[in-house]
Formats: C-alpha cells, structure tokens, sequence
C-alpha cells in the first residue's frame, strides 16, 4: 500500500453536539472550507455525560487531542453551560497528574453556522500538536511525570 | 405514568444473536467518492469482525439504494446497519425508514457523515480524507456492534387541552381544538373574556368593531360541546408532562349572585381607575368592563375591594371572595396569554410630567368616550393639533434609550403600532376635519395585506409625516407661558433633509409597542424559556414555529410576540393543529433518546439525582431486594432530555442514554485510535 | 401511483413549504390527503434558498427534512408534475380533475440513477437556478428532489435515444401521454406560492437588459452551497464583484407597476443575503438603497441592528433609474431623500429587491375571488384567516399575500386545523384514529 509510507499523523477527537458543533462541522462543509483530515468528529447529545475518566482513556489509546465543541448556554439542556466547564476543569487536574499536556483538551462553544470558529479551533489544535507530538510519547516517556502525579 | 424503564426485576436476558453488520459507503453521486476512495473504504471495513456485508453505491438514498439494504436485510441477516454517507440530519430519517421497512428496528443503523465532515472539506487530500472516512466507518461499525434495539418512548394523551388567556387568541385556539374532538378547559385571569381586542373600537384592515367579532367568537366558543370556561381563575400548580399534565386551577368567586348584582352595583360607592380605558375613568369595584361583555354578570374586582359592608336595602354586605380549586389534566397546555401596552417611564416624552401626553391605546379608548359630532377635547381643552410619536418602546437601541428595571432595552418592532397609528390618525381626520395630525416615524412599517392602502389614504388625507432617526429621536417639552398650544415636540425632519422643526400641540400621543404580559408564576411551573426579547420562545421558528422546547407546550398569540389580530387568530389556529396532532390520536411518542439505570450496577447514591437539572426526570426509590429495603434511581422517561448529566456523575457506570452508551464511545475511541499499522493490516 | 378515482380528506394544492405543512399537519391528524404539485418536486421556492433569516439556518436542511416527512408519510399520497384543471362541488365535497403531465420516465420504474442525465448531450438552462446553471434536457430536477424521478423535457430533446439505451431500469419512455384523473377530496387547501414580480417590470431598472442586473432569486442561487457556481459572481463575466446594491421596494409599492402593496419580504431577504455576501466576499461593499426598512417579525430588528453593525451601507433614497457603464457596470441613479439631491453611483451587480406577485394561472381551475392585489381573497381576516369565499376551501402562504417562510408555515397550520375541523363537521364518516 502506497500509503504505509506515509508518516504517522497525531488524532484529533471532536466531540460536537448536535445542536452545536456538529451542526457547525456540518455548515463548514457546506461551504467547502479545507481543514485538516486528522480530525475525528463525533456527534454527541451533550458532552456533560462524559466522565473525566473517559478523555483519560482517549488519550491513553492514542487520541492526541480532543475539543469538545459544545453549546454552552445556547445549549438545549439547563445543565450543559457550567456541568462540562466543571468537567473539563476535573479532568485537567487529572491530566496533569499523568503528565499530559493539558492544552490537548480544549471546550469551544460553537454554534450550528459557526463556521470561521470552527475552523480556527481545528486549526489551532492541529499547529499544536505538530509542536508537542503524539501523546503517547508524553505518557509512557517521561517517568518524572508518572512520578509528579503520584 | 408511563412504566418505568429501569426496574430491579429486569426481563429475563435475551439469548445474544450474532451481530450481522451491514456496511453501506454511499458516493453521493461523486460528492464524496470525488475525494474519498469509497472502493477501498468499503473493503477495509468489510474486514472488520461482525460485518457482513460492506458496499458501495451512487446514492444510497435513492429507493433502489434503499432496496439494496432492505434486501440485505432480510436475505442477509443483516441485523446492523451503518451507512456513510451526507450529514444524518438530511438522510439519517430516510434510512432509519428503509431499515423499518425491512423489518429491523430503526435504531439498529447508525449514519457516518462522510460528505459534509469529510470530502468536501478535506478535497487538497485524498488519501486523508480516505482513511478518515475509514476510521469514521470503522468507529461506525464499533458502535453499531453495541446498538441495542429501542422502542419510541409511548406516552398515553389525555384528549384534553388546557388554554390559559381568555382573549382572542385564547378563544380562538379553544374553539379549534375542541373542534377536533378535544376537550378544552380555558382559564381567564379575568372575570370577563375578549383581552385587550375588547378595548379597541375599529380593526385594520377592514374597519370591522372588535367587540362584535369577539361577541361572535364567543357565541361559538360557548355553543362548542367540549369546553369548560374558568373566569377570575389562574393556574396554581403544574406537573407532568407532554400527554399527561395535572394541573391546578384556583378560580375567585364573582363575589355577586345574579339576583342580587342590579342592587349591589348600584349600591356600591367604591370607585378604581377602569383599566378598561386605561384609567382614563373609573368605575366601581363591582363592575362589567363594557356593555355585552361576557360573562354578563358583574364581578367584584377583588384586587381593589376595600373589604368594607355595602349597604343593600338596610343591609349591610360584605363581599366574599371564595375560591375554588380544580383539578384537571391535560395532554397539552396552550398558552395564550397575550401582551400589555409598553407604559412609558416617567419623563419619557413627558410622559406623566406634562399632562398632554398620552399613549395610543389611551387616545383610542379617550376617541370612543367622545360622542359622534362632538368635538376632540382634552382637559377639557379642544385638541387643534396632536402628534403620534411611533416606536415608544419598540426599536430601542442599546447605549441610546435607557434600559428597563431588567437592564433591557426594546429592540423589537412591535409590528401592529405604525399601522394602528395611521389607521387612527385616518379616523380622527375623519371624524375631526380640523385636526393637523403629525405622524413621527422611523420607518412606515404597513407590510400587511391592505395595510399600505392605509398607509395612503393617510397621506392623502393631509396628515403630516415626520421621519426622525432612531438615535435622535423627538423632544416633547411645555411651550413657553403665553404660547398657543401648550406643547412643543422638537424633532429633526429627515423628510426635509435634517432641518430641526419645533411642533405646537395640543396632544402628544406615544404609539407605544407591545411588551409580554407578566407570567413568571408559568414560566417557573412550566420550566418554559423566554427570548431575549422576554417573549416566550418557541422551539424553533420555522420547524416548530408555535410550540415551544418542552414538548406539550404549545404558544398562541402575542405571547410569543408582537402579532395583529389576524397574526394572533392565524397562530392560534397553527397552535389548535399542534394540539390536535399531538392528541387527537390518544397517544405521543418521544425518541428513546433517555438515560437508562443498570439496576445491577446502581447502588442508590444519588449522584445521578444531583446532577439533573431537569424537573422530575430522575429519581431515587425505595425497592426490596433480596427482603432488604435499597435505594435505585428510576428515570422518567418523558421529563428526560437525555442530555447525560446523570451518565458523567455516576461513579458506578450504571447509567446511559440509550443509543449514546459510553461503552460505545469507548469503542469508537478505539477504532478511530487505531494504530497504523494496524489499519493499513487489516486494508490489505 | 395509481391514478384510478381517489377519495381523500383533504387535497393540497403546492409543494412549498406552506402545501407541505398543511399536508403534514393533516396527515399527523389521521386525515388521508393528497398533494398535488405541478412541478417535478415539491420543495416550492424555499428549497432554492440559501439560508434563511433570522437564524441563518442552513435552508436545504430545514426544507428536506419536511419533504422526506411528506413523500414518507403514510397519511400522505403525492402527485407531482401534476396540474389542477378544474374544481366541482361535488357529494358535499369538491371533485378535482387533473392531469398527470408526460415525464417521458415511467415514475414507477426509475431509480433516480441519473445514468441518463450523464448520457444526455443536450443542455438547457436550469430554472432551478434562474437560468444561471444548465442541466440536461433529462435529469433528476435537482440534487435533493423529491420524489428523486428523471423528467424529460420534450421541447428541448433531439430524441437522439441515448438516455433510453443507458436506462437500466428501462424506465424512459418517449410515448407518455397526459393522463387526466381525478380526485374527490372534502375540502382543499391552497397552497400555490407566489412568483417574483418580473425582473423587466420596471422599465427604467434595466432588469433583463443589463447584465449585471439580477434578481434576488438568482443571488440565493449564487449563495447556496448547492448552487452552481458555489460563489458570487457578476453574470456578466464572471468577475468576483466587490460592491454590490440593493434597490427595495422594486416591484412593490408602485402603483406605475399596479402593485400597490408592500411585499412584506424583500427588506429581510436583501440584510440577510447583505449579511452572506459579507462573509462570502469580507471585502465587498454593500448598499442597500430604501425608503422604509420594515423588519417587523421576530428577531428581525436585530437582524436589521446587526447587518448596520457589520458595516453594510443603507442609504435612504428613491432610485430614479440604473443604466450601464463601458465595463457592463451598472449606474445608480438615486434621490437621496435625506439630503435633497440626486447622485449617480457605480456598483459592478445590483439585485433588484423584487416583490410577490401571484403565480400565473394558478386560480384558473379554482376561480376563487381575489382581492385588489389579485391574491386569493379572504372575506373575513378577523375571524377566519384561511378561508376563502367558498366553504371548505382555505388558502394558506403566499397564495393569500405577500409572506415570508414563518409565517407561511403558521398559517400553513392554521389552514390545516380550519380544513381539518371543517372535515369534521361536514363530513362525519371522516376517517378519525
């Protein structure tokens, strides 16, 4: 296969909520505006049902980052504007215990036409991790981190 | 009450089938197979464990892109289907339809979006877009292993409505539901029916007398089997939910029998300003608001009754206010509780500070005091010349006119005010020939069917127009001792290319707009969401354009905004269909999309309680297990939004919603971090 | 489809977004209908929008969703490419003679393949897209249509038969005949739109003449990510154009014209399409030339506050006339009523902010009573909105004014729950779950 030799690229993880980023992702492609193919989008009710144990796992299989694109207080549900802000906040603390970088979790809001937002979020992330690499180099490398968290 | 999803005695467990996934990588007619190569897409995933069956077409929409997978289904065995192709919210419906058809549960398929997530925006990139589209496929398949089958949330519907607003919106709305065979019970605040249409006197655009159309309405709201009529009552209390609301109504008694009414309102001496012509008069607390109004009978007007004995043929009465409570239910609750006129602040173009200014809706019921061939007075003085200031209240703009006790200015267009304004500016030309009328507006807004005729007969009947800017907006000040008219309205006339022009009056009147009619008690019972603009918010304005975000809620009228009176009765007819389609069948279906307790795993800690916001959706109960006495929670299906509040908090992983499991997230996280090497493995 | 004799609650006359949620509404009831539309699909004028106002909502993916709802409703049955010929009261309801126009595609057979659109080699311009596309004289009418059959047309083949040889379906038929059926329904809503007013009407415009003058229906096409160029472009040479002018009220609100009345839509589709060009072109000028700005509807002033706010021009002013420069530039002249004088501006596109006027023909068969602005009357606004002067037949969208998409789609239901109680009352055997 040609593309084995392709080098490996790092795994961007969206988690988009219906109402908001996917929508987004969606009008972004109705306009036909590139981004990187890195990016994996999943559509999600609202991402205050994840717990933070969950990213920790996304991580730890390879997932270099992931940006929850939610719809903070446009959301459709009472609970979504300050219920994933706190979950994002619990699992930087638990991020850093593992020594990953916690920019690698990023919350947007973006909403169903928030097409230039989207794009900007996508591409930060992607010059990001061209910067600081694949994930699994920065848990199973450095054993001082392993150590600063326990 | 609907069953409870999760109970502790679960159904026996189903004998496990063999997953048959059916894979289906649609072209799009080139808009995705352009860019991601959908042959090697579809072979890769076709390797994948459980997939059976994985293919490729122009367009998997099309009926025989249909057929294709309806036939895989039944001669395959396919029992999981995934399907990439455009965004779900074009076909995933489309889909969920086929597989129905072909005997599968619908929430056995799981869509992929492929085209606007993948080939249109990653076209400089073939060959990454192709393994994205197959690790997109290949977390589709992940998910699809772990679908289970679902069933719609089934609600049964009380054939019953309720109507809160007595207007004409409120009225409207009742004779049309129980038009369809529907009970309704209309719950007016007031004791007498008809809302602020009753305070008019002609409506554009055919000059038609409001309360004769009311009387009519009425006469057929009351001839109508199936509708029960509360007046003097409010809503107290609200539970439930779409299908089954229990709602309960406090009614105030009318405080007059019928064979004493006659000799109680002549004796009563209590008098209150009439709110029926804007305090422009008063009346007595025992009242009717005009003559035929409906109901006949008087009522007390308990909010201003002094409590005081009223002497009746030697007898001295003390009126009681005897409430009644009632208990109903509801399938659907309309709300129909219309606006109040904008009443200016204090100063604002002298209103309240110069005793010459007044508001629209006070000048038409001063207009209806004055007898046909009198003259126009006011304070006792002939009106020479009057002014009509539009958008009072309305168009406001941030930073300019001064915010409200809520720190929000009126940014809306009230809509009905220009036209209202010219319309009255028309009859007072005609009814008062020697009246100069001055019209200062921003924009004439007579958009609707006849309006702009309106619009030029007002023109042509020598009315002035003015045309000021938003921002710099007219001054209403005394004129100087000595003047002719006692007022001045200073403006700059952008008809005259910006020239600052100084208006003696005699009256200035503030066409003032519509603000929503006061309902915090409702908006707290029914957990219902206002607008930016305070009215109340519908769900979405063109796919759900009268009903609002919780289901079952339903708007008519200006309620949800500034509308005519043909606006109000077209929305409320549009908020009767919403009912009937939600009722008339006897039952309401809602997506399984809800969380589902693992009675096994749960272990009553309440985490899943706190974390849900939403009233009445989760909840822990008391269960015996194995003759112990446990706590489980126990979702409610029909008050869950299924946002996942409850999946984060709980420690024991004993909750999802259903069809959005965290085990399948896990696994599509998987399958979309798949080592290379590990892809491009199972590609060869 | 069958077209022997039918018997249904309710007929539908139109396919845009008012017949279709008249239809839904009344099939959600358990009433059996039928919508009938005269074009190939239903989708009406908005499913050729690109975002519609206030929310900017993607347009296709409001209006699809109802018409996959439509063509999959059990209560529903469809009939495209079908015209109303005439209307009779008939056994307490109405019988509805129509005509199945030829699609020269057995509907039955075709797939929606397009394997004989990609064979076909002639190309006539695309209606769809005002003419500023091309499809082939047989195609599926666009990408999201429905129902997804092919339909020829005949006065642009060369019957050179290359579609029938590629058909695997076999489903190309060059002997279709109009096929007459009819329909016998208790009651009928209307729902038949509206047309643009025509784009030459005003004379001293230069619509029609003037290259790089448009109409508002052509720039939704320019906007839609479906449309056929995906961008804005002058159609005269293509040039991307970087300043661009409205002119409202072009079509409405004239009496030289005979059209009197206020089109109620054309200050919010010009902001909003204003609004779209700006993010299309950030660097593009927009004036938008009026005399009253009448954003009425919900969220609509705002819309109107935020177009000012992102830097699009309105100037209040009477255009006078547009001619053309050397470079196919079209030429303002306008009477700025602000500051007393007239000036002359040059922009490179002007859309004409034309206004509703009635679909031609379309009351020909039903011959209800109009109004002075020729739009199906309503005898008594104020107390039922949707009824015609005949009982049991009831108007609902454009067909009665003037009307943007929410409020069509309200008066849609309100059509619906008057047709659906007069069903009721007047016919008691009405099929009711």
């Amino acid at each position: 296969m040609a593309h084995s030799d392709k080098p490996k690229q790092p795994k961007i993880l969206i988690l988009a909520t219906l109402a908001g980023g996917y929508a987004g992702a969606d009008a972004t492609g109705q306009v036909h505006l590139d981004y990187p193919a890195n990016t994996y989008i999943l559509p999600v009710m609202s991402p205050v049902m994840f717990p933070p144990e969950f990213f920790l796992r996304a991580f730890e299989r390879g997932i270099d980052a992931i940006i929850i694109m939610y719809s903070g207080t446009d959301s459709p549900y009472k609970v979504e504007a300050d219920g994933t802000a706190s979950l994002v906040n619990r699992t930087y603390t638990l991020m850093k215990t593992r020594g990953i970088d916690i920019r690698r979790l990023r919350l947007a809001a973006i909403c169903t036409v928030c097409v230039k937002p989207f794009l900007k979020e996508v591409n930060q992330m992607a010059d990001l991790l061209k910067g600081i690499g694949f994930v699994k180099d920065e848990i199973t490398a450095p054993a001082a981190a392993q150590a600063k968290g326990a | 009450m609907p069953e409870n999803t999760p109970n502790p005695e679960s159904p026996a467990p189903v004998e496990p089938e063999e997953i048959r996934v059916g894979v289906y990588t649609c072209h799009c007619g080139g808009n995705i197979s352009h860019v991601v190569q959908c042959e090697r897409v579809a072979k890769m995933v076709g390797k994948l464990a459980n997939v059976a069956v994985s293919r490729t077409d122009p367009s998997f929409c099309s009926d025989a892109g249909q057929a294709i997978i309806e036939q895989d289904i039944k001669e395959l065995g396919i029992n999981r289907v995934v399907i990439g192709a455009c965004a779900p919210s074009l076909h995933e419906q489309t889909f969920r339809g086929a597989v129905t058809r072909a005997g599968l549960n619908p929430y056995l398929y799981h869509h992929v979006g492929l085209r606007e997530q993948d080939s249109w925006v990653h076209a400089s990139d073939e060959e990454g877009a192709t393994e994205k589209a197959m690790r997109l496929m290949a977390a589709g398949v992940a998910k699809a292993r772990l679908l289970d089958p679902l069933d719609p949330i089934r609600l049964g519907a009380e054939k019953q409505a309720l109507v809160i607003g007595g207007g004409v919106a409120g009225l409207r709305a009742a004779l049309d539901i129980a038009r369809q065979g529907i009970r309704v019970t209309l719950v007016e605040k007031s004791p007498f029916l008809g809302g602020r249409m009753a305070q008019l006197e002609s409506i554009f655009p055919t000059d038609e007398k409001p309360r004769q159309l009311l009387h009519d309405l009425i006469q057929a709201v009351t001839a109508q089997v199936g509708i029960t009529i509360f007046t003097q009552a409010e809503v107290t209390g609200v539970s439930g939910y779409v299908g089954n609301f229990s709602i309960q109504v406090t009614q105030h008694a009318r405080g007059v029998s019928p064979e004493m009414a006659e000799a109680l309102t002549a004796a009563c001496t209590q008098e209150t300003p009439d709110p029926f012509n804007y305090s422009l008069t008063r009346r007595k607390v025992i009242y009717q608001p005009y003559p035929g109004c409906y109901p006949a009978a008087p009522a007390v007007d308990w909010q201003h009754y002094d409590g005081q004995p009223i002497q009746v043929n030697g007898k001295s009465i003390v009126l009681q206010d005897d409430a009644l409570v009632h208990e109903l239910i509801a399938g659907a609750i309309v709300l129909a509780t219309g606006f109040d006129p904008y009443e200016p602040r204090q100063g604002e173009y002298g209103y309240g500070e110069l005793s010459q200014v007044i508001t629209l809706p006070q000048l038409i019921r001063h207009m209806a005091l004055v007898k046909n061939g009198e003259t126009l007075t006011w304070n006792g003085h002939p009106v020479r010349s009057a002014a009509i200031i539009h958008c009072v209240g309305s168009r406001e703009l941030d930073g300019v006119h001064e915010p409200q006790a809520d720190g929000q200015v009126n940014n809306y267009c009230s809509r009905v005010c220009c036209t209202a304004s010219l319309h009255t500016a028309l009859e007072m030309r005609q009814r008062f020939p020697r009246l100069n009328i001055y019209e200062l507006y921003q924009d004439i807004r007579a958009y609707g069917r006849g309006h702009e005729e309106i619009y030029r007969h007002t023109q042509n009947a020598a009315v002035r127009f003015v045309r000021y800017h938003g921002d710099d907006g007219p001054k209403v000040i005394a004129a100087p001792k000595g003047d002719p008219y006692p007022v001045l309205v200073q403006v700059k006339d952008y008809l005259t290319y910006g020239e600052e022009i100084e208006i003696p009056v005699d009256l200035v009147v503030l066409a003032v707009g519509m603000m929503p009619r006061q309902v915090d008690d409702l908006v707290n019972m029914l957990k219902i969401s206002r607008g930016a603009d305070r009215f109340l918010l519908e769900a979405h304005p063109k796919l759900r354009p009268v009903e609002m975000a919780v289901r079952g809620i339903i708007l008519a009228g200006t309620a949800q905004g500034p509308m005519n009176i043909q606006e109000s009765l077209a929305a409320a007819s549009a908020a009767a269909a919403k009912a009937a389609s939600l009722l008339s069948l006897g039952k309401v279906e809602l997506p399984p999309f809800v969380a589902r307790v693992d009675p096994a795993k749960c272990n009553g800690n309440g985490a899943c309680v706190t974390a849900c916001l939403e009233e009445g959706a989760i909840a822990l109960q008391t269960f015996v297990e194995n003759g112990v006495e446990v706590q489980r929670a126990v979702v409610t299906p029909a008050n869950c939004t299924g946002c996942g509040a409850c999946v984060g908090a709980c420690p024991n992983r004993a909750i999802d919603v259903q069809a959005w499991t965290l085990a399948q997230y896990d696994a599509m996280v998987d399958a979309i971090a798949m080592d290379w090497p590990e892809l491009v493995e199972v590609e060869k | 489809m069958s077209l022997d004799n039918l018997h249904v609650d309710a007929l539908v006359v139109g396919g845009g977004i008012a017949g279709m949620q008249s239809a839904l509404d009344l099939g959600d009831q358990g009433f059996q209908v039928a919508l009938v539309e005269c074009e190939p699909s239903i989708g009406g004028k908005m499913i050729t929008l690109s975002k519609v106002f206030p929310t900017l909502d993607c347009c296709s993916c409001i209006t699809t969703p109802k018409m996959s709802a439509v063509a999959h409703h059990p209560n529903i049955k469809l009939f495209t490419y079908c015209d109303v010929q005439s209307v009779q009261e008939a056994d307490g309801g109405y019988r509805v003679n129509l005509v199945q126009k030829p699609r020269y595609v057995d509907a039955s057979k075709c797939t929606g393949c397009r394997e004989c659109e990609y064979a076909c080699p002639i190309t006539v311009p695309s209606p769809f897209d005002r003419g500023l596309g091309a499809y082939r004289t047989i195609r599926v009418p666009f990408s999201t249509a429905v129902p997804q059959v092919a339909v020829l047309d005949m006065d642009y083949c060369i019957l050179c038969g290359k579609c029938e040889k590629v058909c695997a379906a076999k489903a190309v038929d060059f002997n279709q005949q109009p096929e007459p059926f009819e329909i016998q329904a208790s009651t009928l809503v209307v729902a038949s739109g509206f047309e643009l007013t025509p784009l030459g009407a005003k004379k001293e415009y230069g619509g029609g003449k003037l290259r790089n003058v448009i109409d508002p229906l052509m720039m939704e096409r320019f906007l839609a990510p479906t449309g056929p160029y995906g961008r804005v472009l002058r159609p005269g040479d293509g040039k991307e154009p970087t300043s661009i002018a409205y002119v409202q009220c072009a079509g409405s609100r004239d009496t030289t014209l005979g059209i009197e009345y206020c089109s109620r839509v054309c200050c919010m589709y010009a902001i909003k399409q204003a609004m779209l060009i700006s993010g299309a072109l950030p660097l593009a000028e927009i004036t938008i030339y009026y005399m009253d700005i009448r954003t009425f509807g919900k969220g609509y002033e705002q819309f109107y506050q935020n177009a000012q706010a992102m830097g699009v021009e309105f100037i209040r002013g009477k255009v006078a006339s547009i001619r053309e420069d050397d470079d196919q530039n079209p030429v303002v002249k306008v009477e700025l009523t602000e500051e007393g004088r007239t000036i002359e501006r040059t922009h490179d596109l002007v859309v004409l902010s034309l206004g509703m006027v009635p679909v031609p023909g379309s009351n020909t068969a039903l011959n209800l009573p109009l109004g002075s602005d020729k739009f199906i009357a309503i005898p008594a606004p104020n107390a039922s909105p949707c009824a015609t002067a005949h009982p049991g037949i009831f108007v609902t969208g454009a067909a009665m004014g003037p009307m943007d998409i929410v409020d069509s789609i309200v008066t849609a239901s309100s059509a619906a729950a008057a047709a659906s109680a007069y069903i009721r009352e007047h016919k008691k055997e009405a099929v009711y779950a």
